[in-house]
């Protein structure tokens, strides 16, 4: 194997190696690049963090955490935020009157408030069907370390493994540690997936029940919001419309109704008047006429492409 | 209409106007009949045949020829048999008698005199001949001279005696010159065993190479010098030595009557042949298409050929412009006309006139011809059947091919040209459902040859007679729609020595089925009744059919002669059949080598029974029950507005069947979808409904637990969705009795809802594509899917060949691990296509020929710049066709690498022509695995093409996995152990596999548990997640869902990568890239990475686990 060099484009290559299975008996090195955490929008806690590229697809938050604590010891990982995780949201779940004003409401919300909604929102949540998530390969993540100064350490013990070539190991089943290993894959994982596939009935009626509450719930606060701002000049002055009010608008669904209606309607005019005339009758022939030339135009173009493609032309044997 | 008065109709809008009758004028066929008539143009340029370079220096050896025989000198008469045996001696050269040759002590005499009328003939002077003719070749005729022959010569073979005499001279004499120069051979004309000539094939001056043409030197007999009216088609001229005047009158000898009178005819077709060229511009090239599309049929002037070549096309062709048809004398056909439109007659005129059975008279005259003397196609002028080369089977089949190229080219939808033209179809494997070959002759009578066709010939067309009674039986109802026989060709032979006696090379027979009939397992013969008319039929029943036949009763009392039969399958049928009449008959098949049948062995691929049409419908019925059930629901809050199967096990289409009855292994639900009539209670919010659907799904599933107490049992299970907003949930339905369903709920709302965020305009761009994405897949569930269901099933029960011909199809995209890349649907599309638009042959009647012209119909699709366009609704208009080429063009420029639009499939329901080739928001397939798919189909129909009938059927459906970089090999154990699994008990059940598994069953805590259906196939759920982690560099391959190998290879695009975050695999510091980088201080400069593929392999390796038992990769 070739020499690894310590750093590659700014991040510190830390080699990990995997040991072989008996599907493919072969001890192989894989690449993670680490650096600190420079996200384009800060966070208080960025000086604690470190990002990661090229993540395993069956990395884990145990997975990690051996790494780290083989290179600087126990204690320090806190965290690992996958990439995945990071993109989801949950703004979806929300009515869709609600949805809109909510960019127009003002109205910040009090910690427990919110608290309180995250515990709902994950009540109405369906269970999830993997006992272990796979990672896209080549993805990234972030990981929370104790304090800052472990992001140094962390970074020093990279470079010096380079030297002493004493590679953490990934998935080391001895350090897990005793109910602390992830769930296996294979066909272990794959029949829990489509066991989790059917969940109780009860459960999933919990879970919907709590959905329909907390919704309904949104709906209400949107309504509210909207009868708030109803008549109430914004600090340019607009007053935002808003369903409900004494003109209200019609419901998108009939103002689209209407609109085909008409445009039916105006076609039947129009129809009406062809044919009326004879310089209508005299122009349409005309037309006829052109297209015909064109279309044998375009079909010549089209023979002589095919020739072009060799081949065509000739009778097979 | 009705007949209202014109003026009415100008001011009734309603009425079709003159606007719709236009339109159907313009775009009906027209644009297709101009392409056509534009390609056959340049096909004519393509085919043009450079005269100089193929026959380099030719005129000059003609003429060379020609002074060779003027200068041999003439001789004396001596007896025939003498003269004979001088010529052997001297010059080493047999005289080419024909059979039986000239008894020793006959007392003809031989004699020579100079030869003076030389004539080049045929398609050299024409310039009709074509580039990718078989073989070139020039003839050059001379008439045995007048006072060589008796007017009585025509009797008993002696003008072909002393024909072959006179060519066996001019035999010697060219011999002598060209000895070296040439390649002499003796051959038959057009296989006419009557008939020898003589070919030269001269060599390159200098490099002695044989040249590619030959010449060929035809003897003839001097026009008018035999009486025609003693030539006549009910004549005997053929009378054996030993018969006495007494005998009854001899059967009449049409063959080699007619034989005679064309020895005479050379001259006089040269001539009207030269005039009607003169008058007609369009001729020749007319007669070049009928030769292409002659030679495309395997159709030729040879007897083997069928005794329909090019000249024959000329001559009718020549007669139909001059004299005109049915006896009358008028002119059929204008001079004016124009190539293509001359074709296009002459198809016609072949198509509509059944000479085989009724005589045809060209020009005026009539005819009285015996009604055994086959095809006739009679020339009033100069008395001779052009077809008398001609069997009833060619002549059959003759008439079948003009059928449908007349179909084909009224049909304005299709591309005319090629199949026309270009495709070649007379592959026995394509154009026939059932191929034999008879390698023994039977017991043969040569006492019975009286017309001298040869033995082959006359075995043939009793095998035919006998066949086409067992086979085509209007009363009993046609089984086959035709029986085709071919013959060996005959082979030229040296001058020094006899024709060789063939060597038997067997008969090939070829039945066309006829899909209704051939089923059939009992032949209902004649009642059985009290009186003479009744029993004589009874007699000739029983008398073809022997033992077999039987009396029986049937319904309403009625007693009939029968036979049943054992077979299940129509080909089996067939050849039970036909191992039974023959051997019957003609004492064939008593060997098992004696008959050959091929076709057969594709069943042992794929089990097709006749019973399985029976379980698919049994599997409807339960389906029915199902629907049923669901509606008979009372407590809904919406009423079932539909519920519609979606997958392929209810529309006849699956490879395997689907089980009936309880099984042991996990159940696989049957995919459905409901939908409920319109309501304004669905929340106005996605993820909102996707919850009131799993609500929904809820209730459904505890309502039908209510009401069928104990007989079913449901489940909801969880989609392994991927964002709230689309589909969530299913519900499965298990009957005790077997049966599984999944059910799907549609919502209209969910639909408009899509469809507002995709115009949305004011949208994020992720949130269009991704409400794109899922319009699609809803649109695919419960649009497409449920038509497509309904359309398939209807034409599985108008096709009886199409679902076996789909489950092959599937079988073989199963074979070569492209399953995985393709729909369901679009499979199925391919394979009704091959019913649809069947040219140049018509709806395959088996699964055989439906299997095999879907390989070439894939093997010759140009996706790139094709449309595959099925007209499901039978109303699809010029204007949509036009549309959706529109469309795909406008794809096409908008996409040009094709990432996201490959394959484009456009039907009656979905114009789009996306919906079958896309999934889940991935184009299915993807441009790498359709080239895959036509290189694979290509291969395969060129292996059909070259071993011919002798294919291994097997060999089509072996993939090669030498292609694949990586082979994952599965644990089929492990694979199995995955497709079963318990309910768990409680919370603790997460990885239940600690759950204490006993070897004793009353132990096992698994025992009494049901076992939980599959919410998806182990094996796909597999694949699907290592697609997914790694689509950028690995492309998988797998068949089946049981198939245990998986291919992969490696994307030559990722292999190396510049740094930087998200890249699309996992990847390496690159080696040399390294050593000189880290020289340089500069770090933002990007640096090169290869792929890790060791590290990816590993990685596989910890996904499969135990499922995965082994990883190959190739170079290691």
């Amino acid at each position: 194997m070739a020499p690894c060099p310590p750093t590659i484009g700014g991040f510190s290559v830390l080699p990990v190696t995997i040991p072989p299975l008996p599907s493919f008996p072969r001890s192989v090195l894989h690449y993670l690049y680490v650096r600190r955490n420079a996200p384009k929008i800060p966070a208080v806690d960025d000086s604690r963090r470190l990002f990661l590229t090229n993540v395993p697809v069956d990395a884990t938050e145990v997975h990690l955490r051996i790494v780290f604590a083989t290179l600087v010891g126990v204690g320090r990982f806190e965290s690992v935020t996958f990439e995945e995780d990071r993109r989801e949201s949950r703004t979806d779940a929300q009515p869709a009157q609600a949805a809109r004003l909510s960019a127009h409401s003002k109205k910040r919300k009090r910690e427990n408030e919110e608290a309180e909604r995250a515990a709902e929102e994950a009540a109405a949540c369906l269970p999830s069907t993997w006992t272990r998530p796979l990672r896209k390969s080549g993805s990234t993540a972030v990981v929370m370390l104790a304090d800052e100064k472990s992001v140094d350490q962390v970074l020093k013990a990279i470079a010096k493994v380079h030297k002493s070539k004493k590679y953490p190991s990934w998935g080391d089943v001895d350090k897990f540690g005793a109910g602390k290993a992830p769930p296996p894959l294979g066909s272990n994982w794959l029949k829990a997936h489509n066991r989790l596939s059917y969940p109780d009935k009860d459960t999933l009626q919990t879970s919907i029940d709590a959905f329909s509450v907390l919704f309904a719930k949104k709906e209400q606060e949107a309504a509210e919001i909207a009868k708030r701002m109803r008549n109430e000049p914004d600090e340019d002055g607009f007053v935002t419309v808003t369903r409900g009010g004494r003109n209200a608008p019609a419901s998108k669904n009939e103002a689209e109704e209407a609109k085909r209606k008409m445009i039916e309607k105006d076609e039947k005019k129009k129809e009406e008047l062809t044919d009326f005339y004879r310089f209508q009758m005299r122009e349409k022939k005309k037309e006829e006429q052109a297209e015909l030339l064109k279309q044998f135009e375009e079909d010549r173009k089209k023979v002589w492409a095919m020739r072009e493609k060799r081949g065509k032309f000739v009778p097979k044997s | 209409m009705d007949s209202a008065p014109s003026k009415r109709q100008k001011i009734d809008h309603s009425e079709p106007s003159s606007e719709n009758v236009l339109q159907s004028t313009t775009t009906a066929g027209l644009s297709k009949h101009r392409i056509f008539v534009l390609e056959a143009e340049e096909l004519l340029d393509e085919a043009a045949l450079d005269y100089a370079a193929t026959f380099p220096s030719a005129d000059a050896l003609l003429g060379d020829i020609k002074t060779t025989i003027e200068s041999i000198e003439p001789h004396e008469p001596l007896p025939l048999v003498e003269a004979a045996l001088r010529l052997e001696k001297k010059h080493r050269v047999q005289v080419p008698f024909p059979e039986p040759r000239p008894p020793k002590d006959c007392n003809y005499k031989a004699a020579f005199a100079k030869l003076t009328q030389f004539n080049v003939v045929g398609s050299y002077v024409s310039k009709t001949m074509v580039r990718t003719q078989k073989d070139h070749a020039i003839d050059m005729i001379f008439v045995v001279p007048a006072e060589l022959l008796q007017e009585k010569d025509f009797l008993d073979l002696r003008y072909f005696y002393k024909r072959a005499y006179v060519l066996a001279v001019v035999a010697a004499s060219l011999k002598k010159k060209y000895g070296a120069d040439a390649d002499l051979s003796f051959e038959h004309l057009n296989g006419n065993p009557l008939c020898p000539i003589l070919s030269l094939r001269p060599k390159d001056k200098e490099t002695q190479d044989l040249q590619n043409y030959r010449i060929r030197i035809i003897p003839c007999s001097p026009d008018g010098f035999f009486p025609k009216s003693k030539l006549h088609l009910g004549a005997c001229l053929t009378r054996k030595a030993d018969e006495k005047e007494s005998a009854p009158p001899a059967k009449p000898t049409p063959f080699y009557n007619s034989t005679l009178v064309a020895e005479g005819c050379s001259l006089a077709y040269l001539k009207t042949i030269r005039q009607i060229e003169k008058k007609c511009a369009s001729f020749k090239d007319a007669c070049i298409l009928g030769r292409i599309w002659l030679q495309q049929r395997g159709f030729g002037g040879a007897v083997s050929h069928g005794g329909f070549g090019h000249f024959e096309w000329a001559l009718v062709l020549a007669l139909l412009l001059k004299g005109g048809g049915d006896g009358r004398g008028d002119a059929v056909l204008s001079t004016s006309l124009k190539s293509t439109q001359l074709f296009k007659a002459v198809v016609q005129f072949l198509s509509v006139t059944n000479f085989a059975e009724k005589p045809y008279v060209l020009g005026k005259g009539d005819l009285e011809a015996p009604s055994d003397s086959g095809p006739v196609i009679y020339d009033a002028d100069r008395q001779l059947n052009i077809a008398f080369k001609m069997s009833p089977w060619s002549a059959a089949a003759l008439h079948q091919q003009a059928k449908w190229t007349r179909s084909l080219l009224n049909d304005g939808t299709v591309d005319q040209f090629s199949p026309t033209f270009i495709l070649k179809t007379d592959f026995p494997l394509y154009s026939f459902d059932l191929v034999a070959r008879l390698n023994h002759y039977g017991s043969f009578d040569q006492a019975a040859e009286v017309d001298s066709r040869g033995k082959v010939w006359q075995f043939g067309s009793k095998v035919y007679r006998i066949l086409k009674r067992a086979l085509q039986d209007k009363e009993l109802g046609e089984r086959a729609r035709l029986i085709h026989i071919r013959t060996p060709e005959s082979s030229p032979w040296p001058l020094d020595e006899r024709p060789k006696k063939k060597k038997s090379a067997g008969v090939e027979i070829g039945i066309l089925f006829n899909p209704e009939n051939m089923a059939r397992t009992v032949d209902r013969g004649p009642t059985a009744g009290p009186n003479a008319e009744e029993r004589e039929e009874c007699a000739r029943f029983r008398g073809f059919w022997g033992g077999r036949a039987e009396l029986r009763r049937f319904e309403g009392d009625t007693i009939r002669e029968t036979v049943i039969w054992n077979s299940k399958s129509p080909v089996e049928l067939c050849e039970e059949i036909m191992r039974y009449i023959l051997n019957l008959h003609l004492r064939i098949g008593v060997m098992d080598e004696d008959m050959t049948f091929y076709g057969g062995a594709i069943q042992d691929l794929l089990p097709l029974e006749p019973t399985d049409s029976a379980v698919f419908n049994a599997t409807k019925k339960a389906f029915a029950d199902f629907e049923k059930d669901i509606r008979e629901l009372e407590d809904l809050p919406l009423h079932v507005r539909r519920l519609a199967p979606i997958c392929p096990e209810l529309r006849h289409a699956s490879v395997k069947l689907p089980p009936l009855g309880p099984n042991k292994s996990a159940p696989r639900p049957l995919d459905t979808v409901v939908s409920f009539e319109a309501s304004g209670k669905w929340p106005e919010s996605l993820a909102a409904i996707q919850r009131t659907k799993v609500a929904f799904l809820l209730m459904i599933g505890s309502l039908l637990e209510k009401s069928k107490e104990g007989k079913v049992r449901t489940l909801v299970g969880l989609e392994d969705a991927k964002c709230e907003i689309q589909n969530l949930a299913f519900l499965d339905v298990l009957y005790e009795s077997g049966p599984s369903f999944r059910l799907r709920i549609h919502s209209d709302l969910e639909e408009t809802l899509l469809e507002r965020q995709v115009k949305d305009k004011t949208q994020e761009q992720h949130v269009r594509t991704r409400a794109t994405a899922l319009l699609a897949t809803l649109r695919r569930f419960h649009t497409h899917l449920p038509f497509h269901s309904q359309t398939i099933s209807t034409f599985v029960t108008r096709f009886p060949a199409l679902s076996p011909t789909i489950r092959l199809l599937k079988q073989w995209f199963n074979g070569h691990k492209l399953s995985y890349h393709f729909t369901d649907d679009f499979v199925e599309l391919v394979a009704l296509n091959v019913f649809f638009s069947p040219y140049p042959w018509d709806a395959p009647s088996s699964a055989n020929t439906g299997f095999f012209r879907a390989l070439l119909f894939l093997s010759r699709w140009d996706w790139r710049s094709e449309p595959l366009v099925l007209d499901t609704s039978g109303d699809m208009s010029q204007v949509d066709r036009a549309a959706i080429e529109t469309r795909m063009e406008a794809w096409r420029k908008i996409d040009p690498m094709m990432n996201h639009t490959v394959l484009f499939v456009a039907t009656s329901h979905d114009t789009t022509g996306l919906a079958y080739t896309s999934s889940e928001g991935f184009v299915k397939p993807s441009k790498v695995v359709a080239a895959r798919m036509t290189a694979l189909a290509k291969s395969a129909c060129q292996v059909v093409r070259e071993e011919g009938v002798e294919l291994e059927p097997r060999r089509l459906f072996v993939p090669t996995l030498k292609d694949y970089d990586i082979i994952l090999h599965l644990n089929s154990k492990a694979a199995k152990g995955t497709q079963k699994t318990y309910p768990s008990n409680g919370s603790e059940g997460v990885d239940g596999e600690r759950e204490r598994h006993s070897k004793f069953k009353n132990l096992d805590e698994r025992t009494g548990k049901e076992l939980l259906p599959l919410a998806q196939h182990p094996a796909e759920v597999l694949l699907d997640h290592l697609s997914a982690a790694y689509s950028g560099p690995l492309v998988f391959f797998r068949g089946a869902l049981e198939d245990m190998t998986i291919g992969a290879i490696w994307n030559p695009q990722v292999q190396k990568k510049k740094f930087r975050v998200n890249l699309p695999a996992s990847y390496k510091p690159g080696a040399v890239a390294s050593a000189q980088e880290s020289d340089d201080d500069d770090e933002e400069r990007a640096v090169d990475v290869d792929l890790n593929k060791e590290g990816i392999l590993a990685e596989i390796a910890r996904i499969g686990g135990d499922v995965i038992e082994r990883i190959e990769v190739k170079g290691f």
